[in-house]
């Protein structure tokens, strides 16, 4: 079986590669790309003019849900909104139910994501730090590891003793596990719904402060200084977090962090009159940052894009603005989201927009992913976007089963529309049937 | 076309002549015993998740002078008790057929999430931290029938602002009416992020209140002193107590106000509270001739107000 996907714009950070050219596939594996020497005999021809080629796009912090929550997502519709999304390889969260904090629910994860319903990418789990994620007693990492977790991370329930997350980082470093940190002074945020500032005061909710986040940032940057464990700081969303990750990685410390679509595109004002589709955490926060988290985008101190992909069902997101569960569908729009407000505005290059959406964080996590060099990954992992396509999200044509997108009828510039993982995983309708044939 | 009381930022100044002319009105007529209007086949939802005397109590007396019917909805016996979401309680509502919904909710914002779904007006009778429409309106009307307008009057709201609702709603309208409104209180009760409200922040009581017109004490919460946010009661009442002593720096005929309930000895002493110019009671009547514009506000047609207004 050979397939051609032809004469599209190729960007593969992995090679420094901007050009046109192609990319033929044998089978489930990546064999040439570029000037592609013999392009006969193909099975199939897929004609990706005006189009990007490049790396199967590999997101570091999805939700999952299961086990415990299938109302919200399971293995297998979240794995066909990735693929939708243009995503071959996901890092799955631990905070499910039960939390993900032994080798048995890894091999559980791993089993159920490669299930035929399932939507055909890679999942990389990502196991507890702390038994039950309670920051009490480390997890069995060194069992996980073995089981096929590539982080550590205690999500939401971030260890709030310098000591336990000392400890936490001495052990990761031996085991070569990088640790993911949600960064939360809990202490300052407890009962707070939103960002506390101007919108916090004139609806009547209590505040998170930023300094809730900075405070956290800096405590676990320094502890990664000082231990050598490699951290990656989730999802950050002031501008003075980011200006502690500036600082820790000029003093030579092993960090680096993503951000989530959601922090640059809106503000602490999308709350409007109680909108709960705009309550994330850490919160939208103004437009100052925004401004500022474009330049740390921009010169490289945030090194990658997550789409923090958190699936609540509708009931449990219909109700009063502080009881409403913190995060929304995301992995279906954020790929559309990079494009429109970053790629397009000018912060990011063609080839650097990849870079965060596909070789960095497969750099980081040290996935099997981020490239299209042949030989290089254990299947072929493409993706292929139509950079200009201009269409509007609607939340009902989804995979995920959470409607509650704050991005719905947000018009948008840019989509994936291709997806191979060893073969094609999603063809989505705007990409048009006569580009595709079959020669033979 | 129904409408919804869900807070006064959004309101224009036109729906807020509005709301006070009708108060007025009806205050004359009840007082004059003179006929009101009657929207006899309109039942309203009392609905009160949080607990309350004098909002509730007012409204059930501005629904009885309107012949509106009053159905008391009491969470705590309710499906609610079962599990029911604020979604679903207030679908069954609709569907058993009442007209307007009157809530009082723990959390910001649950009028506007019942709004969304009830289809008819909805009033908001105190959310959370966020609004307490009615009150404010009451306030203003009480200050008006006193000072004549509002315009250029200093208004200083004294005390926890950060957890009040009254005064969210009183910063809004006030401020709307021409009024200068300055916050007062402790940093910790009056944090940075207050200074987004209309009105200018003090954190020293007699520069707060110097030649103040109006006084807005807020009632101070003793649990504030268990969250580390002030250091005793005595502190809090030497520092931000209204009495006899701090008056002294506000204007000679300066309102007293307060929308209860009143701690005694902590935000006002007696002398503030009874004598004098404490309006505390007139506040408390004036809030039922509010609460029936609010009423017939919401139900009515423009047009039917402009008729209304225009019989005076």
């Amino acid at each position: 079986m050979r397939t051609l996907l032809k004469n599209g714009r190729i960007l593969d950070p992995s090679q420094e590669l901007d050009a046109i050219g192609s990319v033929l596939l044998e089978d489930d594996q990546i064999v040439e790309v570029g000037e592609i020497a013999d392009d006969t005999d193909l099975d199939e021809v897929y004609d990706c003019t005006g189009l990007w080629i490049a790396p199967g796009l590999v997101d570091p912090h999805v939700h999952l849900r299961e086990p415990g929550a299938p109302h919200r997502e399971t293995i297998a519709t979240g794995t066909q909104a990735a693929a939708a999304g243009g995503y071959t390889t996901i890092c799955c969260m631990p905070n499910t139910d039960p939390p993900l904090d032994n080798p048995a629910l890894v091999d559980f994860i791993l089993d159920r994501s490669a299930s035929p319903d399932a939507g055909g990418v890679f999942v990389a789990p990502v196991g507890a730090l702390t038994k039950g994620m309670a920051g009490v007693q480390l997890s069995d990492l060194y069992a996980m590891k073995r089981a096929g977790i590539v982080a550590a991370s205690d999500e939401a329930y971030p260890i709030q003793s310098s000591l336990m997350m000392t400890q936490a980082m001495e052990f990761c470093l031996q085991l070569d596990l990088p640790i993911m940190a949600h960064c939360e002074d809990t202490t300052l945020t407890a009962g707070g719904s939103m960002n506390e500032g101007a919108m916090s005061a004139m609806l009547g909710l209590k505040g998170i402060p930023r300094s809730a986040e900075e405070i956290a940032v800096m405590r676990n940057c320094l502890l990664a200084l000082h231990t050598g464990c490699q951290l990656h700081v989730m999802r950050v969303s002031s501008w003075g977090a980011v200006e502690m990750i500036r600082q820790a990685k000029f003093l030579g410390a092993p960090v680096t962090c993503e951000i989530c679509p959601m922090h640059f595109t809106f503000t602490d004002e999308s709350v409007g009159e109680f909108d709960t589709t705009f309550k994330t955490l850490p919160p939208l926060r103004t437009q100052i940052d925004i401004d500022l988290l474009l330049q740390a985008i921009n010169d490289g101190t945030i090194d990658c894009i997550a789409s923090d992909h958190s699936p609540h069902a509708s009931h449990e997101a219909d109700v009063p603005f502080e009881e409403a569960p913190f995060g929304t569908p995301q992995i279906e729009s954020s790929v559309a989201a990079t494009l429109t407000y970053l790629t397009h505005k000018g912060v990011l290059s063609p080839l650097e927009t990849i870079r965060k959406l596909s070789t960095t964080p497969a750099q980081i996590l040290r996935l099997d992913a981020g490239t299209l060099k042949p030989g290089e990954t254990p299947v072929a992992q493409v993706c292929v976007i139509d950079p200009d396509v201009e269409w509007a999200f609607d939340r009902h044509r989804t995979f995920t089963k959470a409607k509650n997108s704050p991005f719905h009828g947000v018009n948008m510039k840019g989509k994936p529309l291709l997806t191979f993982c060893g073969s094609e995983i999603y063809r989505d309708a705007l990409f048009n049937g006569s580009r595709y044939s079959m020669p033979r | 076309m129904s409408r919804n009381l869900l807070g006064i930022r959004h309101l224009k100044n036109e729906e807020i002549d509005e709301l006070l002319g009708l108060a007025a009105d009806f205050k004359s007529r009840i007082l004059g015993e003179k006929p009101v209007p009657k929207m006899q086949n309109t039942v309203l939802g009392m609905l009160f998740f949080e607990n309350s005397t004098r909002t509730r109590v007012s409204f059930e007396q501005a629904a009885h002078y309107l012949g509106m019917k009053s159905v008391n909805f009491a969470s705590g016996a309710s499906s609610m008790s079962k599990g029911e979401t604020l979604k679903d309680t207030i679908l069954t509502l609709r569907y058993e057929r009442l007209n307007g919904l009157i809530i009082r909710h723990r959390l910001s914002g649950a009028p506007a999430l019942a709004a969304r779904h009830f289809g008819g007006p909805v009033l908001n009778a105190g959310d959370g931290q966020h609004e307490h429409p009615t009150q404010a309106l009451g306030d203003a009307l009480t200050i008006i029938e006193r000072k004549g307008s509002l315009s250029g009057l200093r208004v200083a709201i004294v005390g926890d602002v950060e957890h009040s609702r009254v005064a969210r709603s009183n910063a809004w309208l006030l401020s709307k009416l021409g009024a200068e409104v300055r916050l007062v209180g402790p940093r910790t009760l009056v944090p940075q992020q207050m200074a987004m409200l209309p009105g200018k922040v003090f954190y020293d009581l007699p520069l707060g209140i110097e030649d103040a017109d109006v006084i807005i004490s807020l009632r101070l919460q003793k649990e504030r002193m268990l969250e580390g946010v002030l250091s005793s009661i005595g502190e809090y009442s030497a520092m931000y107590q209204v009495n006899r002593e701090s008056l002294a720096y506000a204007s000679p005929d300066c309102l007293v106000m307060h929308p209860g309930p009143i701690n005694r000895g902590v935000e006002l002493d007696d002398m503030a509270a009874d004598t004098g110019n404490s309006v505390i009671t007139a506040q408390i009547e004036n809030g039922i001739f509010v609460r029936m514009a609010a009423l017939y506000w919401t139900f009515a047609t423009d047009a039917q107000i402009e008729t209304e207004q225009g019989e005076n």
